[in-house]
């Protein structure tokens, strides 16, 4: 309960935090200067236009007061909010739990909110995620799930939106199959940006290949979890603005970004461990803290980046994918 | 620092058997009663001494859930030795060993050394799998075993030790090829330079670059 320990969304703030606030001291006239111009824009409107005067507002951030609502909007989840009502609840009824194939011991022990000091969120959360499992049972529940989950609680302060934002992201923004059993949509979405990294950044590309590091095991963590715990709150959450408005093409820029920037450290990197300590590093410092020049830089640093693009890729990889695992498993 | 090997180790079993804090007690001599759960994979290193050689462990650690085997099993490649984790304190945990047996058997090199592991052994009022039965499939399969406690660190020094003589046992009766890196053994600088005979140029080389 002691403020001064946690940031403004509950969480402990981390090492280093002092120049994380002296960013925000900056970072607080862009939010209100930000703020003032998406009340004029919305005057009171539910909905959001999909046009580039919105575009260029989003990607500049989205004021914490109107997140849930632009997400909601961008994202569909409130369309389906509405023409489905009564249906989060319904799936939390005890009729759904009996046939449903998710138990709830499917939801580990340990899952648990990091704010403790609200113990009711522990409950929405575990509401949202056993809602989530029962709604989409192929996927069901899926370690990194629990973060997203978590992210919008805090965002929308409503379970029932929160589902439907979780909808939006797993049914429709991510690519089919991130988090369902065989993880085809990740494991293709890494070599997607293998593929992007040996034509954006072909040294680094020729690190991994030296060292024989698959993409796997250093960037499974940003895929799945979506950035949380990867990098800082305020920024992940200005690259979750753009992920509702814009699509799933947005991780490419991100993870490009960050390898781009921190190309002279990763050739540095003598072993296959040393490239996965660097990967962890390169989310860490100044560079990611200062969440508004790290935006601007994800729309510059990687070059142009069309989803005809990404969309071409993901099929290609998919399909060699499959290939090479039917040839493995028959 | 100089080592006489490398291994390299896999830890796998179910989410919440207490992986992630096996391998914190074992690198750095502590608990954390509150763990994130492992996303991916996560490294950890120690080095030991076993007949005298320093040997390097390297020890990779997996997310337990289900949905991520499909990633799990490509970290076997290369792998010297796994240790298998249940919790003697959940029974599905001891349930599930047969898929993780077959898995790790599947994608793994023939000479993997698995080592059982019972954790949570300070929790005995809890107890729901016997140490008999953890003996029992343990003697069936042809693994080693342990119970041990990631908490009080009982157990724990041994159950990553004792993995390393077998595997280096196994180097001294010549059962691993150590010139091959995909058995999951690599020769270090130490070797070298004490025994440049035996390793031949290729040892040598190896060091060079291998410096993880």
């Amino acid at each position: 309960r002691n403020k001064a320990k946690v940031d403004t969304y509950g969480f402990e703030k981390p090492e280093g935090y002092e120049s994380y606030e002296e960013m925000m001291a900056q970072y607080v006239a862009v939010l209100t200067r930000q703020s003032v111009k998406w009340s004029k824009l919305l005057q009171g409107k539910v909905h959001v236009e999909n046009n580039l005067k919105v575009k260029r507002y989003v990607r500049k951030g989205v004021p914490n007061e109107y997140r849930a609502q632009i997400w909601m909007a961008a994202s569909g989840a409130q369309e389906h909010l509405e023409k489905n009502p009564g249906y989060y609840h319904s799936l939390l009824g005890t009729e759904q739990q009996h046939d449903a194939k998710l138990e709830e011991t499917d939801i580990p022990q340990n899952v648990q909110f990091r704010k403790s000091s609200e113990p009711c969120l522990q409950k929405a959360l575990y509401n949202v995620l056993l809602a989530y499992g029962h709604h989409n049972q192929v996927v069901g529940y899926c370690q990194g799930m629990n973060f997203i989950a978590g992210y919008l609680i805090i965002i929308t302060k409503d379970e029932e939106k929160s589902f439907w934002l979780m909808d939006a992201l797993l049914g429709r923004i991510l690519p089919v199959n991130y988090y369902s059993p065989a993880m085809l949509g990740l494991k293709t979405d890494q070599e997607v940006l293998g593929e992007l990294v040996r034509v954006k950044a072909p040294a680094v590309w020729q690190t991994m290949v030296q060292h024989n590091v698959m993409w796997t095991l250093v960037v499974s963590q940003w895929f799945i979890c979506l950035y949380i715990d990867v990098l800082p709150v305020e920024t992940v959450l200005r690259i979750w603005d753009c992920l509702f408005y814009e699509g799933s093409k947005i991780l490419f820029r991100v993870a490009l970004t960050l390898i781009r920037h921190h190309q002279a450290e990763i050739l540095q990197a003598r072993s296959m461990v040393e490239v996965c300590e660097c990967f962890k590093l390169i989310t860490q410092g100044a560079f990611t803290y200062d969440c508004h020049t790290f935006m601007q830089e994800i729309f510059r640093e990687p070059g142009s980046l069309s989803m005809a693009t990404i969309t071409k890729l993901r099929e290609t990889y998919r399909e060699r994918i499959v290939a090479e695992e039917t040839r493995l498993c028959p | 620092m100089a080592y006489a090997y490398l291994f390299k180790y896999i830890i796998i079993g179910d989410t919440g058997v207490g992986k992630s804090c096996l391998l914190l007690q074992f690198t750095d001599k502590r608990f954390q009663p509150v763990h994130d759960l492992t996303i991916g994979v996560e490294f950890g290193a120690r080095m030991i001494t076993i007949d005298g050689k320093q040997i390097k462990l390297q020890i990779w650690d997996t997310a337990g859930q289900e949905s991520f085997r499909s990633i799990t099993r490509s970290y076997y490649r290369g792998a010297a030795g796994a240790l298998l984790v249940y919790d003697i304190t959940r029974r599905d945990t001891f349930n599930h060993l047969t898929t993780w047996l077959e898995d790790a058997r599947q994608h793994s090199n023939s000479n993997m050394v698995i080592m059982l592991i019972g954790n949570k052994s300070d929790l005995e009022s809890r107890r729901e799998v016997k140490k008999e039965e953890g003996e029992a499939f343990a003697r069936e399969h042809g693994l080693i075993f342990m119970e041990t406690s990631a908490k009080t660190a009982s157990n724990v020094e041994e159950a990553f030790i004792n993995t390393a003589k077998e595997i280096y046992e196994k180097i001294q009766e010549g059962v691993f090829d150590i010139n091959n890196e995909a058995n999951g053994i690599k020769i270090g600088p130490q070797h070298a330079t004490t025994n440049s005979t035996l390793s031949g140029s290729q040892g040598g080389q190896q060091a060079g670059g291998g410096c993880c």
